[in-house]
């Protein structure tokens, strides 16, 4: 692989293991699962909070209650559930998943969706309601009305999908779980993430290595974030 | 014309407007004039066909708003435009605020496409926003945020905003109350504008002078239902209702 940049620079600093490839397969992992599972679970989540900001329905304070936990519900036993799911004897268990990119990709969009859902719901809600009204009494169908609180939310449901992010590609136990850290005879990531791959380094008391894995995964974080707060402003000046 | 006959709405099984009729025809201003918290915002969004009354019924031109199907009723408040007492404009330019009501009654295929134009290049905006800016004289003012505007800015930009897409009526809810004069100079001039172009106007303001000096009819709401109806000029100098008479010469204090 042509882009592995930290394995050409890093052993200048540390002795640094891994084959070509490596690095950058994990990286590859990490961003192919936690951007897929959280655009996932923001087109779930955004519609979701749309409905449960602006329409009553029974059991509205049920879902409330269970997105609420779910904020702080542990991720290792997300993967358990998940795990259960994809096994031979569970419901997905015809599709094969176990240990797969897939299954990681379901449990953390199971892990996503809860602060994704909570944080734009507030945002959401937050829009004012004569902004609103006016949408609606010049002329816009529900649609026209659900776009045009989202636009006016977008900072907050930006914020909303970071969180999300944050979550997902931090995430250790449940990718660990339902993805096995795996990586092909030839060493190129399977279901390994930058997380578990930390989570093996510092078990075998390569601490360096696993420092820079750590950076890496910071600097990624960081990016992101960067690309998306960056956007958003570009969209104000841009309009 | 817009016809609301015998309509109540109640919040919370407080009721806000009791038994009230009234109608509006094209090409005249009615002011509605009472006290704060008297209902005259929910008459307002019965009038904009937004709003649901509990009993009575609310025709535009003989169709029955409440009985139609929801294509129908979209299809008949868009004949209406509204502008609401409170700020209300979108966190966006200036034009395309004022473009929202032509933007919402195109196609999705077209609004897709203008979408796409309008990343790829900046799009020429539409000569009906800017006659509309114009007639509020706020058409230097196209690409400007919203948000950057003072209060009577906004407030004209909203009254040019439900203008735009050439409505049959037009609503306005205390549309000066929080104005300087010279704003206030400015909207009523744009109403006045509205109803030379043949638009129906209902204005909902506390100010009886407001009234007096742009309205063709005033209705006046006590609580209720509309205490008496009738030409500007007969309501001030001969009300034959003696509650009437009362709140205007004051005398009737809420």
């Amino acid at each position: 692989m042509p882009l592995d940049a930290v394995a050409q620079f890093a052993p200048a600093v540390v002795e640094f293991p891994f084959r070509e490839g490596y690095v950058s397969s994990i990286i590859y992992v990490s961003l192919y699962v936690s951007l897929i599972a959280v655009t996932l679970s923001t087109l779930f989540s955004v519609p979701v909070a749309l409905v449960m900001g602006f329409t009553d329905f029974p059991g509205k304070q049920f879902v409330q209650s269970v997105i609420n936990t779910g904020m702080g519900f542990p991720s290792v036993v997300v993967g358990l559930l998940v795990l259960f799911a994809v096994s031979n004897q569970g419901p997905l268990g015809t599709f094969d998943l176990i240990f797969t990119k897939e299954a990681m990709i379901i449990s953390q969009f199971v892990l996503a969706t809860p602060p994704i859902t909570a944080i734009s719901l507030a945002a959401l809600t937050g829009v004012n309601a004569n902004v609103r009204d006016a949408a609606h009494v010049l002329g816009g169908t529900r649609i026209d009305v659900a776009l045009v609180v989202i636009k006016e939310a977008r900072y907050g449901i930006a914020t909303a999908i970071l969180a999300g992010f944050g979550r997902a590609i931090s995430e250790v136990g449940s990718v660990l779980i339902v993805g096995g850290n795996i990586t092909s005879a030839d060493g190129i990531s399977k279901t390994r993430t930058l997380t578990t791959a930390i989570q093996l380094e510092a078990r075998q008391g390569r601490y360096e290595t696993a420092m820079v894995l750590g950076a890496v995964l910071v600097t990624l974080v960081l990016t992101i974030n960067a690309v998306v707060v960056r956007l958003g402003s570009d969209e104000v000046s841009g309009r | 014309m817009i016809d609301l006959s015998r309509v109540s709405k109640a919040y919370d099984e407080e009721p806000v407007v009791e038994d009230v009729s009234l109608s509006v025809e094209p090409g005249e201003v009615v002011a509605i004039i009472g006290p704060s918290g008297v209902g005259k915002t929910t008459l307002l969004r019965m009038l904009s066909l937004s709003l649901e009354p509990d009993a009575g019924t609310v025709e535009l031109d003989g169709d029955a708003v409440w009985d139609a199907d929801e294509e129908r009723r979209l299809a008949l408040r868009r004949r209406v435009g509204m502008v609401f007492q409170e700020a209300s404009l979108f966190d966006a330019t200036v034009a395309r605020n004022v473009e929202y009501g032509l933007r919402v009654r195109r196609g999705w295929d077209d609004r897709l496409r203008d979408g796409l134009r309008s990343v790829l290049s900046s799009n020429g905006t539409p000569d009906a926003v800017e006659e509309a800016l114009d007639v509020v004289g706020l058409d230097d003012k196209l690409r400007q945020e919203a948000d950057s505007l003072s209060g009577g800015e906004a407030q004209r930009v909203s009254f040019a905003r439900a203008l735009a897409y050439e409505p049959e009526f037009l609503l306005l809810d205390e549309p000066t109350s929080d104005l300087d004069p010279r704003n206030t100079g400015l909207i009523e001039e744009a109403i006045s504008e509205a109803r030379d172009r043949g638009l129906g106007v209902v204005v909902a303001t506390h100010d009886m002078h407001q009234a007096e000096r742009i309205a063709d009819r005033v209705g006046v709401l006590l609580g209720d239902g509309v205490t008496e109806i009738g030409p500007t000029e007969t309501i001030f100098e001969h009300p034959t209702d003696e509650r009437t008479r009362k709140f205007i010469s004051g005398e009737l204090v809420y």
